[in-house]
């Protein structure tokens, strides 16, 4: 850092959260409430409560900042609300309908549901206009551009009021002519419109893909460019000496051009930054492999690193959309603070996906909520502060929890309140545990190989069950861990995804020359566009990837190499690592088989110095920290045993202690369940690790609580 | 709430890994397998069976699945009765034991646990080919089930855990497509794999005897459920009966009734269908079993997962052998996993339409589709397929709202998807026109019905042959609580194919040769309306038209709103009011 500080600004869906690093090595955590509406307000407010704690002022912070980096909810409530630009579509005469048709699919889940709606279009079908023009499979023109059909379009667009064009011609990607000529024909004829182009955008193979992710893109970029503007507008009001950075769903960092441009890369940003702040948590021990689990009021996000690259997601449905563009995978499940358990129509005791929210909340609050939460049975277990979070603003009221947890649950079911809180507990923690194994076991990952890290508020009194119930060994939750993700975009690089297709079967040399040369230019370009944003050659790094698949497949599995020169001999390299890759997804391969690639892609990175690590000064040993005991509950037997109470934010480092135990931080509680160990690190990171012994009752400690 | 044998906590997470190893059956039985027919159609069933064998979990599979697996799986236990073994891999396919049609092919792997058989799992998919005289198995002509293709009785792939080379090379020297056909076996022996190995840890964990109690416990809650359903309906004798149309067999349209007969939480379900013809309609019970649950579950509305006791108090008469909804050999069957199935489904829920007025929708559109087979110039290789985005439907409209566009036909229910038109024209020498929604396609109805789809293909070089099947040309979708359409010719599906600027309209279930140059367009019908069309919202017809939905012919006719100005679409409300009462 060349400068004094470095300033992080991730806007979530209720708190905006400020990460303020300064050269010396100490990182501050500040929390003011979101303002969707007006998302400028939320930064002004956070700035003056900085300015209430640290006697800074916004200009002194600002100005002397290397990064202002900014995590935007602006694009994903956009599309959440419905709230877009008035958005039109040029595509290809016959083919106007494929993003309302989305490939003739019913979300699984809701086949018999009579209700169930179908997704809302962004563009409905009378501003989605067809052209008559055609390139085919080869590349080759079948049908030239009609341009008149191109004006009728924008003539029609422009009566209607329409912000935003999107263009998106069948196999564009392999001729993009037609699509760059109907991109002239509309700037001329709309000048002040905003366009995006389906080749440019998203340059890979599958039309219906392109042609949501160019919709989603249009629609949502007026409104990024206005916010952009409005930030950047700001931050050289208070002497920014550099241009902002905006966080993005791939994980890096972009320039505020460049997000307004392709804004549909800054829908799912906020939780995209967990896996960078996970590898720099766990840096000091080396940890490549971490599965993080962010668990707030209403959702649990989880991502996975492997080897230090995070997995990532294309061509997913995202909120019901399409959406192609590399994302970092977050698996969101409805399991939070506020889930509410019920008995189903079948009579099994569930959790979620509904949520109390924030209001009324969790019985306990005492705000009027009724059903019982996960909140409410982790306070009846005994794992929270009756005194209260956050603390102890909010104090909470054991009576409402039992009751509630008793009429609806304990009651109906015939066991004890105790029994169905520790019910509550273990089903909601099974959930969480089946939706890792959507970022583990089914990306081919053995969850037992991996570190599991805590983020988020709620997720330090479910986190060792969750080791426990993975064959997980090691937790690691850092002092920052309600932070975690504005952390993580304060230390991330910029990045850029650079993509082609390349629908070759990769056999000979021709093929291999072709490969080489596309990723070759695919880099070049990336190469520029970073020198010109200042990065030195020697702070460029880049990853490749493959979509590939056996010739006769319909679905690829992407396949991650390091850039090397790709001839007839590398050629067998790649595809000796498609065939690994397949058998550690899908349990086999077929060596003998023709292999074929369909897209390609560069992740082209610009690296950003870290600021220093927080230092914690040695403790005197936990035992200095015990405020007291308090009665908990660690079987399904439901029968409480007086356990050990630290004070976290009084620990030192190399304090340690062992389960069963709580350690209350500020905005966090972590329970140690018996079997494990915590020490708290000088870096500020509590290290949880199972005790060997325990590891082995592990399987006996299940088969009772089976048998209860 | 049924009589607990075990923790309801344990239940709860039993049942949770239950539904995760489906989905994970499901997803490498997807992600790998080369037919587009089970990897976009998702015309495949994952499956976990118990050791008697009951049915303990399926997915949200496509419909078509939904009851054929528990009798296939039965005929298929019994067959190897005493000779089960740790390591053996089952295969079958053919409808005498029990399959759909011979082209879904299915494995059975019996999962042993301390030397005991405790599980089955069990996927079935739809292949390209099952090798017979007519490429991708769908063959109009066929006056037998030995002119389809290749019919295999239960079999061992495996024994005792060592593989069958042989008898997989006589199989795959019978088909087409030779290295599709291979890797889709591959797939669904994969997918078994996985199911075996997260039932295992299940078993490891827990213990087999709680994951077996679990079981029991599951499947008299399903059963419990259902009859909780049922009950509520009120006790007597309930009727529907639903007409198929003459798809080009000459033997005229057919009555198939079914009755329903409600007595306490029990539900009694009586087929009649007319007696079994030399045409592909067949169904033999294996596969009605999925029309008539398809019908039930219209009416349930069930969320997944399901087990088989939910129809425990379920009993289905399929009526006399021989008929066309119990066939027998050697009656040709391949069109009847949507021919005549989706008829079968529409009479059942006419039933329940009388029993519970409801809790029922419209039908959706009914299947008529195209495979297509030829030489691919670009790799020197054959290809065949079933087109998936040639069968796409409207979905029915509900009482809470319209019909979604393009998602049926009614026998996948949603299930399926087409593929993108860049991957199709990729994997094949094809070049795809047209894929869009039909104007006045959805059926009329206060909610209306969604539209269905026209998909045009042209051969990329070579000539290219095209089967047609199902039907759904002549007869819209059925409409329910008061609907009904009056522009008819425009809800219904049909083939047309331009030759040398000429268009010749096809209804019938053919085989064409299509060269470079002409062009074959498959229609696909709407969804059927419910309510009363001149009930629905003059503003929302407005809308359709706006949007291409409905014509201003189609908005007078249909739903008697007369639309005074083509350029601002305002609406002559006089008139409208006037044409409304006189209805």
């Amino acid at each position: 850092m060349r400068t004094q500080y470095r300033l992080g600004i991730d806007a979530g869906g209720t708190f905006t959260d400020f990460i303020l690093a300064d050269k010396k090595g100490s990182t501050q955590i500040f929390k003011v409430l979101s303002t969707p509406t007006e998302p400028t307000k939320a930064i002004k407010n956070g700035l003056a409560l900085i300015t209430e704690e640290t006697g800074l002022t916004a200009q002194e912070i600002v100005s002397n900042s290397d990064l202002c980096i900014n995590g935007t909810t602006v694009g994903l409530n956009a599309l959440i609300t419905h709230t877009g630009a008035k958005t039109g579509l040029i595509a290809t005469k016959g083919h106007e309908d494929s993003i309302e048709i989305r490939l003739g699919h019913k979300e699984d889940g809701y086949r018999y549901d009579p209700d169930y709606p179908p997704a809302t279009m962004l563009v409905p079908r009378h501003l989605r206009k067809g052209v008559s023009e055609r390139v085919i499979s080869d590349g080759t023109v079948k049908t030239p551009i009609n341009e008149e059909d191109v004006r009728a379009a924008c003539r029609y667009f422009i009566a209607e009021g329409v912000e935003s064009v999107a263009i998106s011609f069948v196999w564009s990607v392999l001729h993009p002519d037609h699509e760059n000529r109907a991109a002239e024909i509309v700037r001329e004829m709309m000048p002040d419109v905003r366009l995006t182009v389906g080749n440019q955008l998203y340059p890979q193979v599958r039309e219906y893909t392109r042609t949501s992710t160019a919709i989603v893109n249009a629609y949502l970029a007026p409104i990024l460019q206005r916010y952009v503007e409005a930030i950047d507008a700001y931050f050289r009001e208070l002497g920014s000496q550099h241009p902002v950075r905006y966080f993005q769903s791939n994980g890096g960092l972009a320039l505020g051009k460049v997000v307004s441009d392709q804004s549909v890369y800054a829908i799912n940003s906020g939780p995209a930054s967990a896996p960078q702040a996970a590898l720099d948590v766990a840096e000091p021990w080396g940890d490549k492999n971490i599965i993080t689990c962010d668990m707030g009021g209403t959702s649990f996000d989880i991502t996975l690193t492997k080897d230090g690259q995070a997995n990532v997601n294309k061509n997913i449905d995202f909120l019901r959309y399409r959406i192609g563009i590399p994302m970092i995978q977050v698996e969101t499940l409805g399991a939070g603070g506020g889930s509410i358990g019920w008995i189903d129509s079948m009579g099994l005791m569930q959790m979620g996906p509904q949520s109390a929210g924030s209001e009324p909340g969790p019985a306990c609050y005492g705000q009027g909520g009724e059903n019982p939460t996960t909140t409410d049975a982790n306070l009846v277990l005994g794992y929270l502060n009756a005194d209260g979070l956050v603390g102890g603003r909010l104090p909470l009221d054991v009576d409402k929890a039992r009751a509630a947890i008793k009429a609806n649950l304990a009651d109906p079911l015939g066991i004890s309140i105790e029994k169905a809180a520790y019910g509550m507990f273990t089903i909601v923690n099974n959930n969480m545990v089946n939706a890792i194994r959507r970022v583990s076991v089914e990306r081919g990952y053995d969850p037992r190989d991996f570190v599991l890290m805590g983020a988020g508020g709620a997720t330090g009194a479910h986190i060792t069950a969750l080791a426990r119930e993975m064959g997980i060994s090691k937790v690691l939750i850092s002092k920052l861990a309600s932070g975690l993700c504005a952390y993580g975009q304060i230390i991330s690089d910029v990045k850029y995804n650079y993509m082609a297709p390349a629908p070759i079967r990769l056999e000979g040399g021709a093929a291999a020359k072709k490969l080489d040369d596309l990723f070759t230019s695919l880099e070049a370009r990336g190469r520029v566009d970073l020198a010109g944003d200042g990065f030195a050659e020697d702070r460029i790094s880049i990853r490749r990837s493959l979509d590939m698949r056996y010739v006769g497949q319909v679905h690829e599995c992407t396949v991650e190499i390091d850039p090397f020169e790709v001839t007839e001999a590398t050629i067998e390299d790649i595809k000796a690592a498609f065939h690994a890759r397949h058998k550690e997804l899908y349990t086999y391969d077929e060596p003998h088989n023709a292999v074929e690639i369909v897209n390609v892609e560069s992740t082209i990175a610009g690296h950003v110095d870290k600021p220093e690590r927080m230092k914690i000064a040695a403790g005197k040993g936990a035992h200095e920290t015990l405020k007291g005991t308090r009665p908990m509950v660690f079987n399904a037997d439901g029968i409480a045993q007086d356990t050990p109470v630290y004070d976290g934010s009084a620990m030192g480092a190399g304090d340690t202690l062992h389960g069963p135990a709580v350690i209350e931080e500020v905005t966090t509680t972590i329970v140690v369940e018996p079997g494990w160990t915590v020490s708290l690190h000088d870096t500020g990171v509590y290290v949880v690790t199972a005790d060997a012994a325990a590891a082995q009752d592990q399987s006996v400690q299940q088969k009772e609580l089976a048998e209860v | 709430m049924a009589n607990r044998q075990v923790d309801p906590i344990t239940l709860s997470v039993v049942r949770g890994v239950l539904e995760t190893t489906q989905r994970e059956m499901t997803l490498a039985l997807e992600k790998t397998a080369r037919s587009s027919v089970f990897n976009l159609a998702h015309d495949y069933s994952t499956a976990l069976f118990n050791h008697t064998p009951e049915m303990i979990l399926q997915g949200q599979d496509i419909p078509i699945h939904l009851g054929s697996l528990i009798p296939a799986m039965k005929s298929v236990a019994n067959f190897f009765e005493g000779d089960i073994h740790e390591g053996d891999l089952i295969l079958h396919n053919d409808p005498a034991y029990g399959g759909s049609h011979i082209i879904d092919t299915c494995m059975y792997y019996p999962v042993f646990y301390e030397g005991e058989l405790v599980f089955w799992t069990v996927c079935k998919g739809h292949l390209t080919d099952i090798g017979g005289p007519v490429p991708a198995g769908y063959n109009p002509e066929a006056k037998e089930i030995f002119a389809e293709g290749l019919r295999i009785p239960p079999i061992k792939l495996w024994d005792k855990g060592v593989p069958r080379d042989d008898i997989m090379n006589m199989l795959l020297t019978n088909m087409r497509a030779r290295r599709d056909q291979e890797g889709d076996f591959n797939a669904l022996i994969g997918a078994c794999q996985v199911g075996a190995r997260n039932l295992t840890a299940l078993m490891d964990k827990y213990g087999k005897d709680v994951v077996q109690d679990c079981i029991a416990e599951l499947l008299e809650m399903a059963n419990a459920h259902m009859n909780g359903l049922i009950s509520q309906v009120p006790d007597g004798t309930y009727s529907g009966t639903a007409i198929l149309e003459d798809a080009g067999h000459g033997f005229g349209d057919f009555d198939i009734t079914a009755t329903v007969t409600i007595k306490g939480d029990s539900c009694h379900i009586e087929i009649e269908s007319p007696p079994q013809i030399p045409y592909f309609i067949n169904s033999y019970e294996g596969n009605s079993y999925s029309g008539v649950y398809l019908g039930l579950m219209m009416f349930a509305q069930l969320p997944p997962p399901y087990n088989e006791g939910l129809y425990r108090n379920v009993t289905v008469d399929m009526g006399k052998k021989g008929t066309l909804c119990n066939a027998q050999s050697p009656a040709p069957h391949m069109n009847c996993t949507t021919t005549p199935m989706e008829t079968l489904t529409d009479a059942v829920r006419l039933a329940f339409e009388q029993a519970a007025p409801d809790k029922v929708s419209a039908s959706w559109g009914h299947a008529n589709g195209c495979n297509i087979a030829g030489w691919d110039s670009r790799h020197d290789e054959e290809y065949v397929t079933m087109v998936l985005a040639s069968i796409i439907s409207g979905a029915g409209a509900t009482a809470s709202q319209d019909g979604w566009h393009a998602c049926g036909p009614e026998c996948c229910f949603g299930a399926l998807t087409s593929g993108d038109i860049e991957m199709l024209e990729h994997s094949y020498p094809i070049i795809i026109h047209e894929y869009g929604l039909m104007e006045d396609s959805g059926g009329a109805g206060k909610f209306r019905g969604g539209s269905g789809t026209r998909w045009a293909v042209e051969p990329l070089d070579t000539d290219m042959t095209l089967v047609t099947f199902g039907e759904g040309r002549r007869i819209p979708a059925m409409g329910a609580a008061g609907a009904k359409s009056e522009m008819v010719h425009k809800k219904v599906g049909r083939l047309e194919i331009t030759r040398d600027g000429e268009t010749q309209i096809i209804t019938d279930n053919v085989i064409e040769t299509i060269k470079p140059g002409e062009i074959a367009a498959n229609l696909n019908p709407g969804g059927g309306g419910f309510g009363n069309p001149f009930e629905r919202d003059p503003l929302k017809v407005v809308e359709d038209v706006r949007n291409g939905l409905v014509s201003i012919e189609g908005a007078r006719l249909d739903y008697g709103v007369i639309i005074a100005d083509a350029d601002t679409l305002t609406i002559d409300e006089a008139a409208t009011a006037a044409a409304r009462a006189a209805a």
